[in-house]
């Protein structure tokens, strides 16, 4: 379990996180939604106690970054470090090491090339498969499908279900409705750092379309296309 | 192009300013530094003259980074991304060529000028995309990332060590493993992403612990070929070869130190000078390795979430 209390975080005067309350339970896969700049990332960052905040975040396990996987929308590699070797580091940094990589390399990675040779969906592939060997209880994913093939994908929604059968908290943030619609128990919407609403399975649809209607407004008109 | 260095120099002031120094200040204090520390290596060793050109070319070889070269080229177009690159060599170069003139080395001086010249052309591919093997794989990103980016460095420092067996110089043969803690040092100069702090589940102290430690064992691999050979050529000075080997280690602890106690931040002129006053009088290490030891601890608990 996660639960924020009244979160806010500001740089400088910018008020980026506005008084967020939530909680995530164990067993559960939540979305977080919302447009570029909306929080999200930064709400991400302060579970992951890489921002500093004003307010409270608890866990059930302690201390929560130490069992947190977190998959950063552009993933991070060093120029000359191979994919078993990226594998190796983020799992010896929580005190794995009796590891099985290459029987685990379930987007049959080139594992012996250097990681910064990979195409981006290669790179989030190999930053996923190194949070899941990382057997971690919470998960972070931020943009997990984001230049991923379709095959992958279906493999990733896969693990992301089996996740939330072993128990584990899943916070989710993606730009495709659609699989986030397949997959979450909840959805929240952030707007400007504002928790504009949470919403259960069955009201996905409606959010969708508040959604749509919210974002699209009269845009398209204004083209005055013809 | 005259815009491009003026984005630099902005760029650098930037840099300055954000560690609130004053760029005025800071860069009258570097060329200060610049030439005591020239002084005094062309004082203390008769390798200074390589030294010189060893530090300037790799100053210059990291501006001939793949990714930078293509960004200068896409947007200047060739020709001025070569007068570009020419200029920002001879920049780097001029005021080596000065100390080497200073030290009546016009040969080295010359050489050095006409090689920042061709490394303009140069373009670090990932020639070097096939997988180097290190024996460091096992271990932290640092030896790893470094060796494979460093690699042509240890074949020469070897060869360093044969020569000075054959011409009778322990102080080449002491230049040849300091030129490889030189470089290992080098593998620490820059923050790493925060993401790999942040991963780690031990306290901000075994992570010091356990950097300080892999990077001895390491280094300690890399040096001890030739500190073995040297230990049994030159027997009776075996002391000297310890005391330099120590320096090197505690130097070694100090730049790691200096890392973390500004992390994530750069290092700036302040850890700058503190290193090179320890460089200039040792045993002021003695008191600078506890001090950046303090700063690291602090600085990472708060990321360490210790």
């Amino acid at each position: 379990m996660i639960k924020i209390n009244g979160l806010t975080k500001s740089f400088g005067k910018n008020e980026i996180l506005k008084n967020i309350n939530m909680q995530f339970s164990r067993g559960a896969i939540y979305g977080i939604v919302g447009e570029n700049g909306a929080g999200k990332t930064t709400l991400f960052r302060c579970i992951a106690g890489l921002e500093s905040y004003n307010g409270e975040i608890v866990s059930d396990l302690i201390p929560l970054k130490n069992n947190l996987g977190l998959l950063l929308t552009e993933p991070f590699f060093f120029s000359k470090i191979t994919g078993k070797e990226y594998i190796r580091l983020l799992c010896n940094a929580r005190g794995k090491s009796e590891l099985e990589i290459e029987n685990k390399n379930i987007f049959d990675l080139p594992l012996n090339q250097y990681a910064s040779t990979y195409s981006t969906g290669m790179k989030k592939k190999l930053a996923i498969t190194a949070i899941l060997l990382q057997e971690n209880e919470y998960f972070i994913l931020d943009e997990p499908f984001n230049g991923v093939d379709i095959h992958s994908n279906i493999i990733l929604s896969e693990i992301i279900l089996k996740l939330k059968e072993l128990k584990k908290v899943v916070l989710i943030s993606s730009h495709v409705f659609s699989t986030l619609n397949d997959i979450c128990d909840e959805i929240h919407l952030l707007r400007k750092g504002e928790p504009i609403k949470s919403v259960l399975k069955t009201e996905f649809k409606s959010l969708e379309h508040e959604m749509k209607a919210v974002t699209i407004g009269n845009r398209i008109e204004k083209l005055n296309f013809r | 192009m005259k815009d491009y260095f003026i984005l630099q120099l902005t760029m650098a002031n930037r840099k300055m300013k954000e560690a609130r120094m004053n760029p005025a200040v800071c860069y009258f204090l570097m060329l200060v530094l610049f030439i005591l520390f020239g002084e005094y290596i062309f004082q203390k060793t008769a390798f200074a003259k390589y030294l010189v050109i060893f530090t300037c070319m790799s100053l210059q070889i990291q501006l001939s980074e793949k990714n930078r070269t293509e960004f200068l080229l896409s947007t200047f177009g060739d020709k001025t991304k070569n007068k570009l690159r020419i200029i920002e060599n001879l920049i780097i170069c001029i005021p080596f060529c000065i100390i080497l003139i200073y030290k009546n080395q016009f040969l080295e001086a010359s050489i050095l000028l006409l090689v920042s010249i061709v490394f303009a052309f140069l373009k670090l591919q990932d020639v070097l995309n096939i997988t180097l093997s290190t024996p460091f794989s096992k271990n932290l990103f640092e030896f790893s990332v470094g060796f494979r980016k460093t690699f042509f460095i240890f074949p020469i420092a070897y060869t360093l060590t044969i020569i000075a067996i054959k011409v009778d110089n322990l102080n080449l043969g002491i230049f040849s493993f300091l030129l490889i803690f030189l470089t290992t040092m080098g593998f620490y100069s820059k923050p790493e992403n925060e993401y790999y702090v942040w991963i780690y589940k031990s306290n901000a102290m075994q992570f010091l612990k356990n950097k300080l430690l892999s990077a001895s064992k390491n280094v300690t691999l890399l040096v001890s070929p030739i500190i073995i050979t040297l230990l049994l050529y030159f027997t009776s000075e075996f002391q000297l070869v310890l005391i330099f080997f120590i320096a090197g280690m505690l130097f070694q602890w100090t730049i790691i130190l200096a890392k973390y106690s500004v992390y994530p931040q750069e290092m700036n002129l302040i850890e700058g000078i503190i290193i090179a006053l320890s460089f200039y009088f040792p045993p002021l290490l003695l008191a600078i390795i506890p001090f950046f030891y303090k700063k690291s601890i602090k600085k990472l608990k708060v990321i360490l979430n210790d």
